[in-house]
């Protein structure tokens, strides 16, 4: 820590116990043996985390959140990819403009965006609320799948994509040897954000559930305005391990230092 | 047809908008030869080599590589070895990769490819980085590799943009001795941009002055240094003085002129001979540099013309500011330039 400095130091130990505090309650009522969420907890069992695994609609959610989780991310970079590369390679006037446009869903409330796509989509055009979601979701990352990736590709010196056409490489082979490769940690880093992103997400799936199909959050939501044992808080923590496991995943990988160095940049 | 040229401009403009970057140049680039292409920062230089490596669509006249038509087609049709001011080595590749990467394009099968990458890696002397990455390596390390890379594919041309700048002092002064030796070993054509005279003169067979999208003038250095065409050249490669005459001007450099003592006989009477007083002295260890304020018979504005010598040191006679001192220069050393 930066001693020299020590009112943004203890600014942000301050920040990160505002962080923390919550979930380590939340993960200590998870270990209770008693049946309410209480703090102390009565004891110590791991009967809600076998409550949990063994709930049938927390278990059929997780599998529909993580289904959209990982089409929203693929989809998101099958369409941000190429939009990237259009802005910051391309030859198109009125970049700043299109880049604009492009970072908009940012901007606009998601409940409006879910509100449009019911109307159209589910209630006009007669979809089901699985595809509704997929192309909400889709809309809703891909505008980090632009910002991240064309932030690694704005970080690629052209010169080096020059190099490799000088060299005897076709624009389609120049990108699968030279660009794509260095993009590879800029690709990953807006992959896992958009998965992050759409897993958490709750007012567009909030929007556009049904009966069959509903995400683990608004699942979790529905059951605490119900009931209120610690079968909530151990499927949290069960999804903050799935989290950290990701997380240190992509650091042996990636690193962080390439992943935010891309997000920030 | 008889190929006596590496590739030739003609009439090749570049227009950005309504600036003209390049203005329409003619040029002969010799086969087997190094051309330095040489002229103040914006002049062009940049821009003609990226038009001739197929970066840049000329927006008029035509472009012929060893007396084909080139100038439409994109550089991976052109086979020329450029070597970019920043290197652009692959990051992602080992050494060896980056300079066989255009080896394997050219589909030569492994163990072939692995031969000439070893060769062109000593060549440069850097067969033993062959699988480092290159952010492993010097800027000066890097920079041949870029150089053997561009040499490993044998292009018919070897292009090469400010190579030195990014080097330090020392290294640069190699680097030109060893740029100079890739050249006629391999005999390979090359285009090198500088914007230092000192590089241009000591590296090139033909060097090629420029300024504002124009050619101002071409030839050896042997041919160029010694008889500036007009006052852009001359002032770009250091001559300092300018003296008006009737219907012209003629320039002298620095250490060709001689200052003496008023009342000395004149060393001259056909060369240059003005009357002049000392402004400023700069001793320089080597030599002294004298700034003088002359009087210019052919001068249309009544004020003094500045002029600079550079006397060595050594044989220098004892000057101090405002001594008045006759100014002369040798008839063989002057320079008659359009006014
Ligand atoms: N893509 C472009 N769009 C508009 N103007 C450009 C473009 N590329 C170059 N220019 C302009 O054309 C002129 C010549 O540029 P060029 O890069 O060829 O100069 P240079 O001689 O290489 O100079 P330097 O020594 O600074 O590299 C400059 O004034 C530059 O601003
Ligand atoms: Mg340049």
């Amino acid at each position: 820590m930066n001693t020299r400095r020590p009112v943004a130091a203890s600014l942000a130990v301050l920040g990160y116990i505002v962080m923390i505090a919550p979930l380590f309650f939340v993960v200590i009522t998870a270990f209770t043996a008693g049946s309410t969420v209480r703090f102390p907890p009565d004891g110590f069992s791991l009967r809600w985390f076998e409550a949990a695994v063994t709930y049938q609609p927390f278990m059929s959610a997780l599998a529909s959140s993580l289904q959209l989780a990982v089409f929203a991310a693929v989809a998101s970079l099958a369409l941000g990819v190429p939009v990237a590369l259009a802005i910051h390679r391309g030859k198109i006037p009125g970049k700043g403009l299109l880049e604009g446009m492009f970072l908009s869903p940012l901007i606009v409330p998601e409940l409006v965006v879910g509100l449009a796509l019911y109307q159209q989509f589910m209630i006009g055009l007669g979809m089901n609320n699985l595809t509704t979601l997929a192309i909400g979701h889709t809309v809703l990352m891909f505008p980090y799948a632009v910002r991240v990736t064309g932030a690694s590709l704005a970080l690629i010196d052209p010169a080096v994509e020059d190099a490799a056409r000088g060299l005897g490489a076709s624009p389609m082979r120049t990108f699968f040897t030279i660009t794509l490769p260095l993009l590879r940690p800029g690709i990953f880093s807006a992959a896992l954000l958009a998965f992050v992103t759409s897993f958490n997400n709750v007012p567009l799936s909030l929007l556009l559930q049904s009966r069959e199909f509903r995400t683990l959050p608004v699942t979790m939501l529905d059951y605490v305005q119900q009931n209120y044992d610690p079968i909530v808080a151990s499927t949290s923590v069960l999804i903050l391990a799935g989290t950290v496991l990701v997380a240190v995943v992509a650091e042996r990988t990636v690193g962080f230092a390439k992943i935010f160095g891309g997000i920030n940049r | 047809m008889s190929v006596t040229s590496a590739a030739q401009f003609q009439a090749v403009s570049q227009v950005f908008g309504d600036f003209t970057a390049v203005d329409a140049i003619d040029l002969t680039i010799p086969e087997g030869k190094l051309t330095t292409l040489l002229g103040p920062s914006g002049c062009g230089k940049t821009t003609s080599l990226r038009m001739l490596a197929g970066y840049l669509r000329p927006t008029g006249g035509r472009i012929l590589i060893r007396g084909e038509d080139f100038t439409t087609a994109p550089p991976e049709k052109r086979n020329l070895g450029m070597v970019f001011q920043s290197y652009a080595l692959f990051p992602h590749m080992s050494v060896a990769d980056n300079v066989g990467y255009g080896l394997k394009l050219r589909r030569v099968s492994g163990s072939e490819r692995a031969k000439r990458v070893t060769e062109a890696l000593e060549m440069v002397g850097l067969a033993h980085l062959a699988g480092s990455r290159p952010k492993q390596l010097s800027g000066g390390q890097q920079q041949r590799v870029a150089i053997a890379r561009a040499v490993a594919i044998e292009p018919d041309l070897l292009l090469l943009d400010e190579p030195l700048s990014n080097l330090d002092a020392r290294l640069r002064l190699q680097m030109r001795a060893e740029i100079r030796r890739i050249q006629s070993e391999t005999g390979l054509s090359v285009v090198l941009v500088t914007h230092d005279q000192d590089e241009a003169l000591e590296m090139s067979d033909q060097m090629v002055v420029m300024k504002d999208g124009r050619i101002q003038q071409q030839g050896s250095p042997q041919d160029v240094f010694p008889a500036p065409a007009n006052r852009f050249v001359a002032e770009f490669l250091g001559y300092e003085n300018f003296v008006p005459t009737a219907d012209a001007q003629v320039t002298v450099r620095p250490e060709h002129l001689h200052v003496n003592a008023r009342q000395s006989p004149a060393a001259t009477s056909d060369g240059l001979s003005l009357d002049g007083r000392v402004t400023d002295l700069a001793y320089r260890g080597v030599d002294v540099l004298v700034t003088l304020a002359a009087d210019a018979p052919g001068s249309s504005s009544p004020d003094p013309i500045r002029l600079v010598a550079d006397l060595r040191a050594s044989t220098a006679p004892d000057l101090r500011i405002g001594d008045e001192v006759a100014i002369t220069a040798s008839p063989g050393h002057l320079v008659t330039l359009p006014a």
